[in-house]
């Protein structure tokens, strides 16, 4: 007992050092890169996939640790604000009664992790560096709703983003093509929207964060879909104009070769 | 083949695309309409936002108009002055419907209102029509000659103020009821995605008796200049004009036409007229469906779009 207090202290001295005094040259420390830095969406694109890959570089006297090592990656789209309806039955018509508005939401979200993630740090770890679904802050905007029906807002709104392969959470998804180094693949769906995404990996061992890295990958349309979208956004005069005179163009044109006089 | 359409923002299979603007077509070559109304609600149940299907759709139907204006155009057979009232009015009904169309898709209530309206419409007209054309088959089998329509006959229409004289119909009528018409058309078209063909037409020859040489081209005319105003204005307002989806919806549906109305050239008129009624009314059972029955997931999730910056 007393033999296993002491190394308690004996360890907590060693940590407390370490953080304070030369943090980085002690600890592992964390080496990661996305495959690509851009997605680009053209005419054909049906959704693709990032490769997220890297290395947990240890110094020459580090003590190997014995506990285990883990990683996470966290794939966090653009925030948006968004609002989950529930239909209920009024006069006999399934209609949109009420609803629940969450600001600032990632508009994509992927998780991948070594282990559960359960396993690899406490919930106040995941809440704090948003690591989960469970853990994301879905704070309603101004409701007064009792907690069990906030509560089934927020389920069915992880539920619609899985479905739609916008939220994913995959434990044990990492491999580890070494000891030291790690890759993941995270899939991006067609339907994605568009801007700056963050991906964070995290290190973890024996519940604590070790170190953690983040990189940035712009997701935007480019080409032709770049071209019209922005027109549509900036100039909505001109895109109108052009839609009708490519539909009158159309009808013309439809009208020429049918003919039949 | 996947296509990704840039303002709905989501891929989609260009073959099912192209045959669907090729069925409708195909429908509105046959029985001499828009389709639009047949067109939103498959592009609404194949998955595409509704707000970019209703605004989508308006810009088809200028095209699958375009057309038949010129044909007619050439036949001589437009009453220019009746469609430029139509439109005139048309244009305040689709600026009240795009301003509508904006508030519902904030409240939430886009697709209901859809739903609701699509399901008292179609279903109204599609049982009229089912009537009407029953009545023309009972009637011709029993032999008798159907009641012909005498361009004399008045109703209480042609007792209202501000009548203005149109020469190309030979009609004498006051504006009230053409202004009701053609904005109610209008504000229809562009809250739900309809050219309003399938209910102009049995409004001008009912209520206003336009000779049935002309009411066709006139409506389409109209419908056009409707459409074009509505496409503009969505553009502007709800920003949900893909134009990829519009170019593959006209081609099949350009095509698709020819073929429906070299075969609607065979067929009866009430037999037209009956089976457009069941159409019209199917699609209108249809929301009603998903109005009525208990919805798989009571749950649905939409994003706020950001104001543009």
């Amino acid at each position: 007992m007393r033999l296993a207090l002491q190394s308690l202290t004996t360890l907590l001295t060693i940590t407390l050092l370490a953080f304070s005094a030369a943090a980085p040259a002690l600890a592992e420390k964390l080496v990661s890169a996305v495959s690509s830095s851009r997605v680009a969406i053209t005419s054909n694109f049906t959704g693709t996939q990032i490769l997220v890959y890297g290395e947990i570089a240890r110094d020459a006297e580090t003590v190997s640790r014995t506990g285990n090592q883990d990683v996470v990656v966290v794939v966090e789209g653009p925030l948006e604000r968004v609002t989950t309806w529930r239909k209920d039955r009024i006069v006999g018509l399934w209609i949109n009664a009420t609803s629940q508005t969450y600001i600032a939401v990632p508009s994509f979200y992927a998780v991948h992790a070594t282990d559960d993630l359960r396993n690899i740090a406490s919930e106040d770890w995941l809440k704090q560096y948003r690591i989960g679904l469970e853990n994301l802050p879905l704070a309603a905007l101004g409701t007064r709703a009792p907690a069990t029906e906030r509560k089934a807002f927020k389920e069915a709104f992880l539920r619609d983003r899985v479905q739609h392969g916008l939220y994913s959470q995959m434990s044990k998804s990492i491999n580890f093509l070494s000891p030291t180094l790690f890759s993941t693949t995270v899939d991006l769906p067609a339907t994605i929207p568009t801007g700056d995404y963050k991906v964070t990996t995290f290190l973890f061992s024996g519940g604590v964060l070790l170190d953690s890295q983040e990189q940035v990958l712009t997701v935007a349309k480019i080409g032709f879909e770049q071209v019209t979208f922005n027109l549509s956004r900036q100039y909505p005069a001109v895109y109108g104009a052009l839609a009708i005179i490519l539909a009158l163009f159309t009808g013309w044109i439809a009208g020429v070769i049918f003919k039949k006089d | 083949m996947q296509i990704y359409l840039p303002i709905a923002e989501l891929p989609i299979n260009v073959f099912m695309i192209f045959a669907m603007g090729g069925t409708v077509g195909f429908l509105s070559g046959l029985f001499g309409i828009g389709g639009g109304f047949l067109l939103t609600p498959l592009l609404i149940f194949s998955g595409i936002p509704p707000a970019v299907s209703v605004a989508t759709v308006t810009t088809q139907i200028v095209a699958s108009s375009a057309s038949g204006v010129l044909s007619y155009w050439r036949k001589a057979g437009i009453d220019f002055k009746l469609a430029g009232v139509l439109l005139c009015s048309g244009v305040i009904g689709s600026a009240l419907g795009v301003w509508i169309f904006g508030i519902l898709q904030r409240l939430g209530q886009l697709d209901l209102v859809i739903s609701l309206a699509y399901v008292t419409f179609l279903g109204t007209i599609g049982v009229l029509m089912l009537g009407e054309s029953m009545k023309a088959i009972m009637r011709r089998k029993s032999g008798k000659e159907p009641a012909g329509r005498r361009p004399g006959q008045h109703n209480w229409v042609h007792g209202l103020p501000f009548k203005v004289r149109f020469r190309r119909s030979k009609l004498y009528v006051s504006v009230i009821p053409i202004f009701g018409i053609g904005s109610s058309i209008g504000f229809l078209g562009s809250v739900l995605g309809i050219g309003g063909g399938f209910m102009m037409v049995p409004a001008l020859i009912y209520l206003l008796r336009v000779p049935a040489n002309i009411v066709i081209g006139t409506s389409l005319l109209q419908i056009l200049a409707t459409m074009a105003v509505a496409t503009f204005l969505h553009a502007i307002n709800t920003q949900s004009v893909d134009i990829v989806l519009a170019l593959t919806l006209m081609i099949g549906g350009v095509i698709g036409a020819q073929f429906g109305a070299q075969v609607g050239q065979g067929m009866r008129g009430e037999h037209l007229r009956l089976g457009l009624g069941l159409l019209v009314l199917l699609v209108g059972l249809r929301f009603a469906f998903n109005l009525v029955v208990e919805p798989e997931d009571l749950y649905s999730v939409s994003v706020i779009e950001e104001p543009v910056k």
